[in-house]
């Protein structure tokens, strides 16, 4: 037995000998450890951006809210957590709709005002035209004043402004409020009153309808959501409401939850990849190996001494690995706001604590060792034997195997629930990606087996086939390796997708800004004629839906439903042809053109008839404001671009509903700085036209989803980057193989093309096994994720995973071919004469 | 002169009569009447939300209120539910075509309170309702009239003139004028949704026990002129 405990030259030439591999060991932990740490400072730094951004929307921490004066009860209480915290800061606001006048009562305008107190606003910030600040500017006596108001009334700054019973001086005018509300339509401009002045304007009182709001701001730390609900409990059930700004405002916040989600999934899966890039790169480096440590066995190595070695050499490269990692991603914590400056809403550089470094190194070798434990312990089983005969490292199932399946599945779920930060959530993971790595082997082998009963006539295939599938092939586990790949991939390019187009591209920046409703039908040509370019009209029949094929809506059943029921009234419309963004679905056209009997036809929204699992020939029956309607469904329609651009659940030809009582209505998209003057303008020849202006929030909104799916794209790209490295290693994995293989063949006279010929068919089949497994399973997860987690439409992109596919095969192809290009040229005997026969 | 004598007394029955009928006063419900079976008639409540029952089973609605009630006592009529939630004076004048084409004999007017809330002017306002209280006249349709008041965030000018309207016009045209549609429910945070401004159920509970007696009269004007002929 070698008795010297350590022979670093040993070591040094085990590293250098196998050196490809070694690597792309390095790689990959350094990519994993460097997602991780960029991440979790990025999370810190994200989170507080991301949800700075949310409670600024919410305007504070927690929010009380009433249509009538907050009770005793509630204010006591709000008394009472000020009292204990002096940290803790309040603001009450009053916010209404009235008419309001210039001085000598010549021109009125409706307008959303908001009484303000000295505290306001607690987050963000309201811009005003002088640049001031709010709380300095609004003083008793006063008013401040969008711009549209001014241009309406024809008012100046100083000029009186009439609200109420109380004439206030214009002092500024207010440009941009960080708290538009993203979900409510206003119908009139702002004008903030100081609180002293409630009393002037005498305009709150009973008959009145008052958005009474209290807003808190806690210090950070805070327990949001107990608060909440020690406030909840003194509230008025039904009439007062108590949230914590992450659940006010539930379309914005719904994605900052699914955002961040996201990107610990990525951080996941990232983790996963690369621990899979480890293993094989580790498995292959052992295989390589094997020749070697079957030499040193022989000459009287023990098992320690080759476990001391192999262990240090991991440990070796896993510390410099995670080393660079650390460095990389500390590197990429500061640099990253600079390079993406206004982008990322990461602002300031983010401290390394020493404590976050040594946690960071603790976990990268943990990964490493994790990941690398069954191929070291698989150098027990390399017997001085293999010298002479050519037996590949048995994968044997046993006990250890087992064992290490348990302890590499418990580990996993630590790490997973640690990153997600939810126990419940985290097992529910591990579980769904433990059985998601079984699916996959399942698979894979059910494809293998499959292969095997085929009876192909070409040589070359036969050849390609056999080679993939015998026992022990490396290919088995490369299938394995790269499907999981794959899968984990394919699966965050379709969240990533599918985020993007619910959110992101639900607000496109040419959507509508500016509808105007209540246009009356005599007054269309008159309407259009105030725009340069032309709006559509849509026409507008308001009815309800009474019954599906005979059965009567249940409407207090539909009333329960928290999506979109069947109890409200519709807004019907008639057109002959379809939407720019509608696409028929089902039906061969918009409509049959022929009308059954007394039957109108009707086209419905796909969304539609998932609410209500209607099918194409159903009837609905409807009732136009005390008319019975009977309609035939005659095609379904989908919708290709975002929520802003006008809908219409029913559609029913043009001539039908031509007789039927209906209002107009137009969507525009507008300059922000016209749209107050041409409102001026059709209000006075059409008193009765109302306008929703949303041309601030969408720019807001806008801004907002660019900055954020920046984010989403960025760590997204690490997990590609992580794909392809394992993707590279796992091919190498096989060199050794395929190097044998070639000899075997040219000695039995097989040319070179032949050789390349296999070599292309094998790796053809490999990506495309791989590739096959990794899409179903990915989808199967996509739609898992969307429907459970994220609770989000399912989109396939059939396409785009068609492309991914071939992608994927043509990628396997040419790094196999290239690394097979060496190979091939081989001499046979030479490698013979160095690796052995047998 | 016993003609002239007879005609003189007719006259001033038929004076007493019509005083008695309508002179703005407030009618209270009395007795239940038992009533010999007559045609069926035809209802038509037309109006915004107050009228559709926005948030409220379409059951509890005030027509579908006001459609029980009558059949419990023995009323052959029908009520039509024509409420649009969300509309103005504007709509209800174009969509009036549609609804004289289903021949209401009734017709109980709810509507303003949109135009209100949008801070519409108060003058297209009442142009809007005078013409469909005059076209319903033309038509010979009973008409129930609905007073509406405006909440006072809009400010005294805006709600002081609002809520002329309705008593002006009801002086000028022949209806049956109830001074406020909410009366008793309004400002009543027990009557109405979480917005304040819709009744629950009980709230419409309330507006069809006011209304009822005004439709009663309603019915007995438009049975009167189908005697008259």
């Amino acid at each position: 037995m070698i008795k010297t405990a350590f022979n670093r030259k040993f070591l040094l030439r085990e590293l250098v000998h196998g050196w490809r591999h070694s690597l792309l060991f390095v790689l990959c932990v350094m990519l994993s450890l460097m997602t991780m740490s960029a991440l979790n400072s990025f999370k810190d730094g994200v989170n507080r951006s991301v949800f700075r951004d949310a409670r600024q929307l919410q305007g504070g921490d927690i929010i009380l809210h009433s249509h009538y004066p907050l009770s005793p009860g509630l204010t006591d209480k709000v008394a009472l957590l000020k009292e204990r915290d002096q940290s803790i800061a309040s603001t009450m606001i009053h916010e209404f709709y009235s008419v309001v006048r210039s001085a000598g009562r010549q021109s009125t305008l409706l307008a959303d005002i908001k009484v303000v107190d000295e505290h306001f606003p607690l987050y963000g910030k309201v811009e005003l035209g002088s640049g001031g600040q709010l709380r300095e500017r609004l003083q008793p006596g006063t008013t401040i004043v969008a711009e549209d108001v001014l241009t309406r009334l024809g008012l100046e700054r100083g000029d009186v402004l009439q609200i109420g019973s109380g004439g206030l001086r214009i002092v500024d005018t207010v440009v941009h409020e960080s708290d538009s509300p993203v979900s409510v339509l206003n119908f009139g401009p702002r004008v903030f009153v100081a609180a002293a002045d409630l009393d002037v304007i005498d305009l709150v009182g009973k008959g009145s309808r008052i958005k009474y709001e209290m807003l808190l701001a806690l210090p950070e730390g805070s327990d949001l959501q107990a608060v909440a609900a020690g406030l909840r409990d003194e509230a008025i059930a039904g009439q007062e409401r108590v949230n914590t700004f992450r659940e006010e405002g539930s379309g914005v916040k719904r994605f900052f939850d699914n955002l961040l989600f996201f990107l610990s999934l990525i951080a996941i899966f990232t983790l996963l990849l690369a621990g899979l890039g480890m293993q094989s790169c580790l498995t292959a480096l052992i295989r390589q190996k094997q020749e070697t440590i079957a030499v040193v066995r022989s000459v009287g190595a023990g098992t320690a001494f080759l476990y001391r070695h192999y262990v240090c050499m991991v440990l070796g490269l896993g510390l410099v690995g995670a080393l660079l990692g650390l460095g990389a991603g500390v590197a990429l914590a500061h640099a990253l706001p600079m390079l993406f400056r206004g982008l990322i809403p990461v602002q300031g550089t983010t401290s390394v604590a020493m404590v976050d470094l040594g946690e960071g190194l603790l976990l990268g070798l943990t990964v490493v060792l994790l990941f690398t434990f069954l191929p070291l312990y698989r150098l027990r089983n390399i017997k001085p034997v293999a010298i002479f005969r050519k037996e590949n490292v048995s994968s044997r199932r046993d006990g250890v195997f087992y064992l290490t399946i348990v302890i590499a599945a418990a580990a996993i779920a630590v790490l997973i629930t640690a990153q997600l930060e939810d126990t419940r959530l985290g097992l529910l993971f591990t579980a769904a990606v433990l059985a998601f790595i079984a699916a996959i082997s399942l698979v894979a082998n059910l494809l293998v087996k499959m292969a095997l009963r085929l009876n192909l006539q070409t040589l070359s295939l036969r050849q390609a086939l056999r080679s993939m599938t015998r026992a022990g092939n490396a290919s088995r586990s490369v299938i394995i390796t790269l499907a999981s790949a794959l899968s984990l991939l394919f699966v965050i390019y379709l969240m990533e997708h599918t985020l993007h187009d619910t959110y992101i591209e639900s607000y496109p920046a040419n959507a509508p800004n500016l509808f105007s409703l209540d246009i009356q039908p005599d007054q269309r040509q008159g309407f259009v004629e105030f725009f340069e370019e032309k709006p559509q009209l849509f026409p507008i029949i308001r009815a309800r839906l009474q019954a599906i094929n005979g059965e009567a809506i249940n409407r207090s059943e539909e009333l329960r439903k928290k999506r979109d029921n069947f109890a409200r009234e519709f807004n019907l419309t008639y057109r002959d042809g379809l939407l720019e963004d509608e696409q028929l679905q089902e039906g061969e056209s918009l409509f049959t053109g022929a009308g059954s009997g007394d039957m109108l036809d009707v086209s419905i929204l796909d969304t539609v008839a998932q609410m209500g699992d209607i099918d194409m020939g159903d009837v609905l029956l409807f009732n136009i404001q005390g008319v019975e309607v009977e309609a035939r469904v005659v095609s379904i329609r989908t919708r290709t671009k975002s929520k802003l651009y006008p809908f219409f659940y029913f559609v029913f030809p043009g001539d039908t509903l031509r007789d039927a009582p209906q209002t107009f209505f137009s969507a525009v998209n507008m300059e922000k700085d016209k749209i107050a003057a041409l409102q001026s303008r059709i209000v006075e020849r059409y008193p009765n036209i109302s306008f929703i202006n949303i041309s601030e929030t969408a720019e807001d909104l806008e801004v907002l989803m660019g900055k954020l799916s920046r984010i989403v794209n960025f760590f997204a790209s690490f997990s590609m980057a992580a794909g392809g490295l394992i993707l590279v290693s796992s091919i190498l994995a096989t060199r050794l193989e395929r190097t044998r293989e070639a000899v075997y063949y040219k000695i039995l006279g097989g040319r070179k093309s032949f050789v390349y010929r296999v070599f292309l068919y094998e790796n053809s089949l490999i990506g495309v096994f791989s590739a096959g497994v990794a899409l179903v399973v990915a989808h199967t997860g996509s739609w898992a994720l969307c429907r459970y987690f994220f609770e989000i439409e399912y989109i396939p992109y059939v396409s785009a995973t068609a492309t991914l596919v071939l992608a994927t095969v043509f990628l396997v192809v040419f790094v196999g071919l290239l690394s097979s290009l060496s190979i091939v040229r081989q001499k046979p005997a030479r490698f013979l004469r160095e690796n052995g026969g047998g | 002169m016993r003609r002239r004598i007879q005609r003189s007394l007719w006259s001033i029955a038929a004076l007493l009569i019509l005083w008695g009928c309508d002179n703005g006063e407030t009618i209270t419900a009395d007795e239940p009447v038992p009533r010999k079976e007559v045609a069926t008639g035809k209802i038509v409540a037309l109006g915004d939300s107050l009228t559709a029952g926005l948030g409220v089973d379409l059951a509890a609605s005030y027509p579908s209120l006001l459609q029980e009630r009558l059949t419990q006592q023995g009323y052959n009529y029908r009520v039509v539910n024509a409420g649009v939630s969300g509309e103005t004076t504007s709509g209800t004048l174009s969509r009036l075509d549609w609804i004289l084409s289903q021949d209401p004999d009734i017709v109980i007017l709810e509507i303003g309170a949109n135009d209100g809330l949008r801070g519409i002017d108060t003058a297209l306002v009442e142009a809007n309702l005078n013409k469909i209280l005059k076209r319903l006249k033309e038509e010979g349709v009973v008409t129930v009239f609905a007073g509406m008041k405006m909440v006072w965030n809009l400010g005294v000018d805006y709600t002081s003139h609002f809520n002329a309207i309705y008593p002006r016009l009801a002086a000028e045209h022949d209806v049956l004028f109830m001074p406020f549609f909410l009366e008793d429910v309004a400002a009543e945070s027990s009557l109405n949704q979480a917005d304040t401004i819709h009744p629950n159920e009980e709230g419409y509970r309330y507006i069809v026990e006011n209304l009822f007696p005004y439709v009663i009269k309603a019915i007995e004007t438009a049975e009167n002129r189908l005697e008259s002929g």
